[in-house]
């Protein structure tokens, strides 16, 4: 058995780029006894294309596993804590992933129960890191768009080019578009997409690909999805999910594409829709950007609507709740009721 | 009429109903199956517009013609509005269409009355058949129930839908009276006893199937569901002289006579060709934001309407119901975390329902010290003088509540409508 390195001796370096490397990893360290601070963590997920990337092609190098490890324990809830939180990606400064985690197994595995509570300093970032993986997967249900996949061989494209940039009014690309959809084809539309392809650019800030993709099979079922992302690709057939690392530059150009031209029409609906249901009397920037934040609103189909509504809400859009092109149409007051 | 002009009118009109959730449904998924859509329980805000309101579906009336006169809405027959009319079909289209492109979660459809009242349900129920049945869809929706329409129609409503709502919109007979003669809060009541008793049949029969399993797998010999995400309701704030005390002791009636999963206050906002006597100005939004609040506190924290408001008039604007409570109870506090019951944790200002679990998890292992509020992020200058730690003692617990009072809201920045 290699022995641990003693102090002042090289320590361990050891890369990990999933959760599943880095739990054997931690498992044979924590049974030879090598404390965290002997352990130098490289995240290989963080540095890819990096000068650290090429540590994963060789062996790694680890302490021998003894001939009777002493087990590693670990409640379920915190090891479903230690993988939540390990989808964070650090920031400058941050700490890297695995130390952290490393240190709270250790902690945890000397008899410290608290380690991952989230009074704990070790504790607290994890659960911070948890909510903020949390809430990026819930932004990527919320905000990911879908548009009509335009090599899927339908014709759903065409009229893209029809497009006004930058439309005079709040509706601009709504009116040219929307209208000249025939409503034969509008009301058979539910029927004839029910086998359509869609594809999505989606940028999360941290690893939670497979969670939007598992929850976009479950609301798209037969519908087949692709979704491109910086990092990495998941496509799905209606019954598998594939995953890509990193992403094929044609599905990131597919995908970019789609968004870019806007011309699934569909969406010129949404965006009346958008423009309809807003309250002007009620204009709450702050809460707004809070729950949204601006990251997300240029590879919104209605992001761009966002500072046009406000600038007309604070313009005396404010004194009626009504939408401004609403009023103006004409109006029709009802004879009393019969009854 | 294009698709694209009803909807831009319908949206419109539809914006007043103040509820946009998608949560409370059961678990449904489309994976390997016909059909569309998923429900998981927890409710997804797809956009938010620039007022800070969540969209999570697509709430829209069938139709805005309507044979009431209800002064307060916009939709009012003697209401000069454009008027406008989906077809069922166009409903379903709508919603799928906005649904694959994840724009929506799922369906609110509402209506104005025409023909009758049992008609009007009939058309919303139509459009929900179509997309459960024809359609197979699985995402969420939520319909309004309309008071007056028969029995069997709103057992059928149940059926489809996830979620059903009776809006009472002024709690007060006088004020029904004034402002919306036709409707009546006896009826309303009694649709949402109604609606009470098909949730709480459907919910019986579950456990009967839980304890007893029939012998076929199949999920239509299984009780069936009836509104499974519960129902709601909806109140408005500021178009009467109705206060606060009146308010929240209605909601809290609504709540344990009907088990209203929500009620909703909408903070009156200006429409066009205002009636004689509705208020022009901008919609109070702080003091909606302060019956929410307090309407939290009822439900979540085990506070009773009328601890929050004493006697009658409206909530304080300055500050939260919860401090206001805790600055008249001075004698409760401090509360020494280490030692007090859960309950009472959770009635200190600045400490939340998610702090009050985590502080009874860490003192079973260890003494609570004044640093670990700090670290789970409580308000700490507002719970400073209402606790005891390990560590800690309120110097400031001696002082009266006026400089206390004075103390706390000094620095404070109002928080407004935070959800």
């Amino acid at each position: 058995m290699t022995p641990a390195p003693s102090a002042g001796a090289m320590p361990w370096v050891v890369p990990a780029a999933d959760f599943g490397q880095w739990r054997d990893a931690a498992r044979r360290l924590l049974q030879a006894g090598v404390p965290p601070a002997a352990v130098v963590w490289e995240d290989t997920r963080e540095s890819q294309g990096d000068l650290f990337a090429d540590t994963t092609a060789g062996a790694i190098r680890l302490p021998e596993p003894s001939v009777a490890p002493a087990p590693v324990r670990i409640g379920r809830e915190d090891l479903a804590l230690l993988e939540r939180a390990s989808r964070y990606r650090s920031g400058d400064g941050e700490q890297n992933r695995w130390a952290l985690l490393y240190r709270v197994m250790w902690r945890l595995h000397h008899g410290e129960r608290d380690a991952t509570h989230p009074a704990d300093s070790d504790g607290r970032v994890l659960h911070q890191r948890r909510h903020a993986v949390k809430r990026e997967a819930h932004h990527m249900h919320a905000f990911l768009r879908f548009y009509r996949d335009a090599t899927d061989g339908d014709e759903a494209d065409a009229r893209g080019s029809q497009d006004a940039p930058g439309g005079e009014s709040l509706h601009g690309r709504a009116d040219c578009l929307g209208r000249k959809d025939d409503r034969d084809r509008e009301n058979d539309l539910g029927v004839e997409e029910s086998q359509a392809s869609f594809i999505a650019w989606f940028e999360p800030a941290h690893d939670v690909l497979d969670l939007g993709a598992e929850h976009f099979a479950d609301r798209l079922g037969g519908n087949p999805f692709l979704i491109a992302t910086p990092r990495n690709g998941v496509a799905w057939d209606g019954q598998h999910l594939d995953y890509r690392t990193p992403c094929p530059p044609a599905w990131t150009a597919r995908a970019r594409a789609a968004q870019a031209a806007g011309e699934d029409s569909e969406h010129a609906l949404w965006r009346t829709y958008f423009v309809s249901t807003f309250n002007p009397a009620r204009l709450n920037h702050r809460v707004m950007t809070q729950h949204m934040p601006q990251r997300f609103w240029r590879h919104l189909s209605e992001g761009d609507l966002i500072p046009a509504l406000e600038a007309r809400a604070r313009h005396g859009g404010r004194r009626l709740a009504q939408e401004a092109s609403v009023g103006e149409r004409k109006g029709k007051t009802l004879p009393p009721s019969r009854r | 009429m294009e698709l694209i002009d009803k909807l831009s009118i319908l949206a419109d009109a539809a914006k007043y109903d103040a509820s946009c959730a998608s949560s409370g449904a059961p678990n449904r998924s489309s994976r390997g199956k016909a059909g569309l859509g998923a429900s998981s329980g927890m409710g997804i805000c797809h956009s938010f517009t620039p007022d800070g309101r969540c969209v999570s579906l697509l709430k829209v009336l069938l139709t805005n013609f309507c044979l009431y006169d209800c002064q307060y809405c916009i939709n009012r027959r003697s209401s000069n509005i454009p008027r406008a009319r989906f077809t069922p079909e166009e409903v379903v289209r709508l919603t799928l269409s906005f649904y694959r492109r994840n724009t929506i979660s799922g369906l609110f459809l509402s209506s104005g009355i025409i023909r009758s009242s049992d008609y009007t349900m009939e058309q919303l129920i139509q459009v929900a058949r179509l997309l459960r049945e024809t359609h197979q869809f699985r995402g969420y929706i939520h319909l309004k129930a309309i008071p007056e329409a028969d029995p069997k129609l709103l057992e059928e409503a149940g059926r489809y839908a996830d979620r059903l709502s009776a809006n009472i919109e002024l709690p007060t007979l006088a004020s029904l009276k004034t402002l919306a003669p036709e409707k009546e809060l006896g009826t309303i009541h009694s649709a949402m006893g109604q609606i009470r008793q098909g949730i709480d049949a459907a919910n019986d029969a579950a456990t009967q199937d839980a304890k007893q399993p029939p012998r076929s797998a199949n999920p239509k010999r299984l009780a069936p569901r009836y509104a499974p995400g519960g129902q709601s309701t909806q109140m408005i704030v500021g178009a009467d002289a109705t206060d606060d005390r009146t308010i929240l002791q209605s909601a809290e009636q609504l709540y344990r006579d009907f088990r209203l999963k929500r009620v909703y206050y909408s903070a009156f906002s200006p429409i066009p060709e205002r009636p004689a006597g509705l208020p022009q100005a901008a919609p109070p939004l702080l003091r909606e934001h302060r019956l929410y609040q307090a309407d939290f506190l009822i439900r979540g924290y085990g506070f009773a309407a009328a601890e929050l408001l004493g006697k009658p008039g409206n909530l304080e604007l300055e500050i939260d119901p919860k401090l206001a409570w805790a600055l008249t109870h001075r004698d409760t506090f401090p509360v020494d975390l280490n030692r007090a019951e859960p309950a009472l944790i959770a009635r200190v200002p600045g400490i939340g329902l998610r702090s009050v679990q985590r502080l009874v998890e860490l003192r079973r292992q260890r003494k609570i010290r004044f640093q670990d509020l700090i670290a789970l992020r409580c308000r700490v200058e507002t719970l400073r003088p209402f606790v005891v730690t390990q560590d800690y003692r309120p110097a400031d617990g001696q002082r009266d509540s006026a400089r206390l009072r004075q103390q706390l809201t000094a620095p404070q920045p109002a928080q407004m409508a935070l959800w």
